[in-house]
């Protein structure tokens, strides 16, 4: 029996959008109302989804299977295995989120509904797809609407402002001038880099779909039955791997991430950070790793050395940024690194953690960006050192900054804690080094936000906040709230999650590590 | 040599496509004499009905499987014939219906733009179905000579009479190529029959080399594909819209059927002699038509170049020298076919009000017209091959046709241009819904245009979301090309 489940978790977005076509941007309401429905019927789907997946039985579930060209051998299919589920429920949740959070927004707000819901969808898109075809397919239609978002309703960020040619601001040649930081070189950017790993990428799929000569794009079928020459997967593996990694973003390939994070509107950067820059970690473990298994084991070694730049490098950026969003932003691409690190150490503790730990930064993450971008609606500005004493003005937003702090730092009762230390722990025996240093990662994490939430909510009360109002009673709040609200649930009760997960590495891990490793995961639930 | 021609009833049924077109047109110029002084939006309605009534006489003759070969297989009606057909009568409707309204305000309108419209389509039906060296010159002459007319149709404009001279000895130049290199290849092989050329030319001898070489360079004049692209920048700009917009497709797809028989049929057992010409030019026309594209301000030059480009992504599919490739081809000539259409409709819907052609004329174009501006996005997005929309199913089978040949080199300079391209796509994009317009007039836009445009945009989109019923379409228009070096030696 095919349940449609899935299509409908990963169309009702798309049909928001598509309805939103129709509505007149005046009738404010409407576009709202289609907008909250369309996402919520994702949202409470999703959760049924984590619990409706039978994590005894493991594997692929909820698939649909439709012919889409029987000249190229494509078909749209579509299920789930334990590690796609928890990530299309984190899309689903801050795409919810992320409308409430962009519900003040004046400028044509439709359109940012339309291309919002778009990106969503192409998220998730990934995230179910079985088919190679598909899964590129939905990987790249999530960079155009980012490209819209950013260049429309984004901020500049302080340098841009200042120009006085303003001629040249708008000029082809300005986007070429690294200098300066406009919202419209940030979506270009963002756009070119995403586009470029992408096509590294697909020649890795193209050649994938070539050598194996079985004719289809198929992942299930592919990882069962093809035989790539030898020298060839080296070649395969690493056009993969470094072709997503781009999105994920991987030092040195993470340039375009905080610049795209700064200039995003708060819930774009949510969905950026929280989910978008995820798709490249999914789509290594979907096809590296399913395709590629020995080449996988034999190069897991590239991301263990490289994840170590992104931790140091981006946490050390971090700590010295003025900028909120750019303070968060790098602190994502730095986290990114303990995904990697889970990755590949390859067992089944580490990984489990890896994707949990996906699920739990996106939480986190959007919690942050969300909370920064209300602030920046409220004073205008994003500059730390201006910015003070909030605490008077916001007192909920001082909580739940608090609150999300604790998240993005990996404190207990938060499922970020759950996560970190599954990586910790199973990354240790392997990687020892890489362990310590993403250890000293997580202090240096404490103390750039603590350093953000201090410059931001004590001291006196900066001119800026003069005229800032909390946060109101319930769309600004109801957000943050669902988020919190996962954040711990999840935290306190994650057996389900690390069911659903470990049922889907474990075959993983087995298969790649050649013998079946007798690491289980303990048997009630708390780690 | 000599034949015998005879012409039988089912023969003339074979060419009733043509014959009917050929009256239609004697009627048009009929009725624009009749009535000098009259209302010649009667014309372009007419003559889209014509067309539309062909479109159905074609439809009905591929589903029935004609397939003749007339006057000494000189001229066949098969399937991928008759594809070729429908895409120029589809093509020249649309220009027809895009054109009502913006050339009547040209100065030097009249009533027989529409008969030098449908005289060109002639050509290029006819050219569809050549099969041999000698109907190919003078159909592809023939299809010219209209174009020449059109592109200079702006007398007084000093660009339009610049764009139709370059057309012109361009023009000229190359059939003068393509007519020697026919007398090479007929002293070698003695015919001049595309089937009996493959049976003939078993050794590669340098008379027929050189003779493949000047008809490749010639054929290469026609699509402008970089080296052999300098007419296209000025033709392009200085022609009427609507006249850039029918170069831009029809002649395009009538080449290269004309391209795959002569390439696939002909030569199609030598390939391993011609296809890395063929990579060559690919990747030129990509490389060169997408970096130059860049420095454009004026929206036509910006469309040339990106068409250069596009005609480079067509080339990897003949390159790729295959079934599949050939599939490809005919798919993304139909994608383009949409999206290029599209494009150039709302700059003549856009250019009608504000009379300007500059990039910077579509700054806040999303403020003035939200349906322009999104159709506009839909078909860019498409040309720079962007999921869910026809041109990335487009680009992804060329390149997996390619890649199935191991032509990988190909493959990554076509990834790359993919990339590159998106920048100046971008660019416009960028104008259109970021920045603010200069004068928020909203544009209204005539019905007809609206219909084309609609349309097209929603083809675009059914293209890539749904292309099952158009892959079976074109899979079945090339099935003469099924391993290609057998067929022809049956």
């Amino acid at each position: 029996m095919t349940s449609h489940l899935i299509s409908l978790i990963l169309f009702a977005p798309f049909l928001g959008a598509g309805l939103l076509f129709f509505v007149s941007n005046q009738q404010r309401t409407l576009v709202r109302a289609i907008a909250i429905i369309s996402t919520g019927l994702s949202f409470v789907l999703s959760f049924y989804l984590l619990y409706a997946y039978n994590y005894q039985a493991g594997g692929l579930q909820f698939t649909e299977q439709y012919i889409w060209s029987k000249e190229l051998g494509i078909s749209f299919y579509l299920g789930v295995d334990g590690i796609s589920v928890p990530l299309v429920l984190a899309s689903s949740i801050l795409v919810f989120c992320g409308v409430f959070v962009s519900w003040h927004i004046k400028d044509r707000l439709k359109e940012f509904y339309m291309f919002l819901l778009i990106l969503a969808s192409a998220t998730m898109g990934v995230y179910v797809s079985l088919d190679l075809f598909f899964l590129y397919f939905f990987y790249e239609m999530s960079v155009i609407p980012m490209y819209l978002l950013l260049a429309i309703w984004g901020s500049h960020t302080k340098g841009y402002l200042e120009m006085a040619d303003t001629a040249k601001r708008d000029s082809i040649g300005f986007l070429f001038n690294f200098a300066k930081n406009s919202k419209e070189y940030a979506a270009m950017k963002l756009t070119l880099f995403l586009s470029a790993g992408a096509v590294v990428a697909l020649l890795g799929i193209l050649l994938i779909y070539t050598t194996s000569g079985l004719h289809t794009f198929s992942i299930p079928e592919l990882a069962a039955h093809s035989h790539i020459p030898g020298n060839l997967k080296t070649l395969i593996w690493l056009l993969i791997f470094f072709g997503f990694a781009s999105i994920a973003p991987i030092w040195p390939l993470h340039s375009w991430s905080p610049v795209g994070h700064a200039a995003a509107p708060a819930a774009v950067s949510m969905l950026h950070a929280g989910v978008l820059m995820k798709l490249g970690h999914f789509s290594i473990i979907r096809v590296a790793y399913e395709i590629l298994p020995d080449t996988t084991k034999q190069w897991l070694i590239v991301a263990a050395v490289l994840c170590v730049f992104s931790i140091i490098y981006g946490g050390l950026v971090a700590y010295f940024q003025r900028d909120t969003k750019y303070v968060i932003g790098y602190s994502s691409s730095s986290h990114m690194g303990y995904i990697f690190l889970g990755m590949a150490a390859l067992n089944v503790i580490s990984l489990t953690g890896a994707v949990l730990y996906m699920f739990a930064h996106a939480l986190a993450t959007g919690m942050l960006f969300a909370m920064a971008g209300f602030i920046y609606d409220q004073t205008h500005t994003r500059d730390i050192p201006s910015l003070g004493g909030l605490s008077r003005k916001m007192p909920f937003i001082m909580g739940a900054f608090i609150i999300a702090l604790a998240a993005s730092v990996g404190l207990p009762a938060t499922v970020n804690f759950i996560g970190e230390l599954m990586i910790v722990i199973g990354s240790w025996p392997v990687y020892p080094v890489q362990t310590i240093i993403a250890l000293l990662g997580i202090a240096l994490t404490m103390g750039y936000l603590m350093r953000m939430f201090r410059g931001l909510f004590f001291g006196e009360l900066s001119p800026p906040g003069a005229h800032a109002h909390d946060a109101s009673p319930f769309v600004d709040r109801l957000p943050l709230v669902i988020m919190m609200a996962c954040s711990l649930y999840f935290g306190f009760f994650p057996s389900q999650f690390i069911h659903v997960i470990s049922s889907g590495v474990e075959p993983l891990v087995a298969k790649i590590q050649g013998v079946a490793e007798v690491v289980s995961v303990p048997p009630s639930g708390n780690p | 040599m000599t034949f015998a021609v005879q012409i039988t009833a089912a023969d003339l049924w074979a060419l009733l496509p043509e014959l009917f077109l050929s009256t239609l047109l004697c009627l048009i110029l009929t009725l624009d004499f009749i009535k000098p002084s009259g209302d010649k939006r009667l014309l372009a309605h007419l003559s889209n009905l014509g067309l539309a009534v062909l479109l159905v006489i074609l439809a009905e003759m591929a589903v029935s499987g004609v397939d003749r070969r007339l006057f000494g297989n000189m001229f066949v009606v098969d399937r991928l014939a008759l594809f070729f057909k429908a895409f120029v009568v589809l093509s020249t409707m649309m220009i027809i219906a895009v054109s009502v309204g913006y050339t009547e305000a040209l100065p030097a309108f009249r009533g027989e733009y529409y008969v030098l419209v449908l005289f060109s389509a002639l050509g290029m039906l006819l050219m569809a179905s050549a099969n041999d060296l000698l109907t190919m010159f003078i159909t592809l002459e023939f299809s010219t000579f209209g174009f020449y007319i059109l592109v200079a149709y702006q007398r007084k404009d000093p660009a339009s009479s610049e764009a139709g001279l370059k057309l012109f000895i361009l023009g000229a130049f190359t059939a003068s190529l393509i007519a020697f290199g026919i007398s090479l290849i007929y002293g070698e092989t003695g015919t001049l029959v595309f089937d009996e050329i493959a049976r003939r030319s078993q050794t590669v001898t340098p008379g027929l080399a050189v003779g493949f070489l000047l008809i490749l360079a010639g054929l290469g004049f026609k699509i402008g594909a970089a080296p052999f692209h300098g007419w296209i920048p000025d033709t392009y700009q200085g022609a009427p819209t609507p006249i850039t917009a029918f170069l831009s497709i029809a002649p395009k797809g009538a080449a290269f059927a004309v391209l795959l028989r002569f390439l696939l049929s002909a030569f199609g057992a030598d390939k391993a002699h011609w296809v890395w010409l063929l990579v060559l030019l690919s990747m030129l026309s990509m490389t060169y038509g997408n970096l130059v594209a860049i420095a454009q301000s004026n929206i036509k030059r910006l469309l040339a170049y990106s068409g250069i480009a596009q005609i480079g992504n067509i080339l990897v599919g003949l390159a790729a020298a295959s079934k599949t490739g050939s599939d490809a081809i005919l798919f993304y000539l139909l994608t383009y076919l949409f999206a290029n259409l599209g494009a150039f409709a709302v700059i003549i819907a856009v250019s009608q009000q504000t009379g300007g052609d500059l990039i910077d004329d579509y700054k806040g174009l999303n403020r003035r017209s939200p349906m322009l501006a999104a159709t506009m996005l839909i078909f860019l997005l498409s040309l720079a091959g962007v999921p869910p929309l026809a041109g990335f199913i487009g680009k992804l089978y060329l390149f997996v046709s390619a890649a199935k040949e191991g032509l990988f080199a190909l493959v990554i300079v076509g990834l790359v241009n993919v990339v590159i391209s998106l920048y100046y796509y971008m660019v416009v994009v960028k104008k259109i819904y970021v920045n603010e317009p200069v004068d928020s007039t909203p544009l209204s836009i005539p019905p007809m245009m609206k219909t084309v445009i609609l349309g097209s945009a929603v083809f675009v989109l059914l293209l890539g979301i749904y292309p099952r019923p158009f892959f079976a379409l074109v899979t079945a228009a090339t099935q003469i090309f099924v391993g290609v070096n057998v067929a022809v030696l049956q």
